[in-house]
């Protein structure tokens, strides 16, 4: 095989090397590891003592969470973490959190059933 | 977890009196507000993240959402200049409206 060729092979089988690579090893940026991030489903479970265990709270004091939108929520949190926005408890919460943690239980609390609706003037009227 | 729980409802017990709310009132006054919560999966240009559900959200704490934007200490462009122009009442009554909507129960887990 002469050089161009074999270049060529050694280029092609480092880049297919490369590619579909599980997204698990990135880091948060808060320099741990996130391939040990834990379920939505797991996580939840800390958050559950005030927002219920399905995502529907028993005091107006904690929101809803179920049937949110995921994007909503992980920007709830990511602010939380950050300080951008300021709740004693929730800024703790949300700090333990990485952010591959944060987009997996936002996921979780979107898919409950039951919960929250966009406003519609016909649901209104009923 | 019994101290986290208690810690809650602590919490929850500071800074929630508010005006009663009238839904009736509220469907009217909520009529800017459905511009954007109404539409199904809306985002706004920027922010970019989906404005939420508010149907059958607690009206008390859309109400601490609404006065969060109006002073200022909870950020989003559009949102604070919406609720510089609501008054307790209205704030209250466009929570009973929104809250109104559906009843979230919390059944036996």
């Amino acid at each position: 095989m002469n050089m161009h060729k074999m270049t060529l092979t050694v280029a092609m089988a480092l880049g297919l090397s490369t590619t579909g690579l599980p997204a698990a090893a990135e880091e948060s940026g808060d320099g741990h590891d996130d391939s040990a991030v834990r379920s939505g489903k797991e996580i939840a479970q800390t958050c559950a003592a005030c927002h219920g265990a399905k995502g529907v709270s028993a005091s107006e004091g904690f929101p809803h969470l179920a049937g949110q939108h995921e994007s909503y929520l992980v920007q709830a949190l990511i602010d939380y973490k950050n300080g951008k926005r300021q709740h004693q408890i929730m800024n703790q919460m949300a700090g333990t959190l990485s952010r591959a943690e944060i987009e997996a239980v936002s996921a979780y609390y979107a898919d409950m059933p039951g919960g929250l609706v966009t406003p519609s003037r016909s649901r209104a009227d009923n | 977890m019994r101290i986290l729980t208690i810690a809650c409802l602590v919490l929850a017990m500071t800074g929630t009196a508010y005006a009663e709310g009238d839904p009736m009132a509220g469907k009217r006054k909520a009529e800017t507000c459905m511009g954007c919560h109404g539409i199904k999966d809306y985002s706004n240009a920027y922010p970019s993240y989906k404005v939420p559900k508010l149907g059958g959200q607690y009206a008390a704490y859309i109400v601490t959402a609404l006065k969060a934007y109006k002073s200022g200490q909870r950020w989003h462009p559009t949102m604070q200049s919406q609720a510089s122009n609501l008054s307790e009442q209205d704030m209250a009554d466009i929570a009973a409206y929104f809250a109104n909507m559906k009843k979230i129960e919390k059944t036996e887990e």
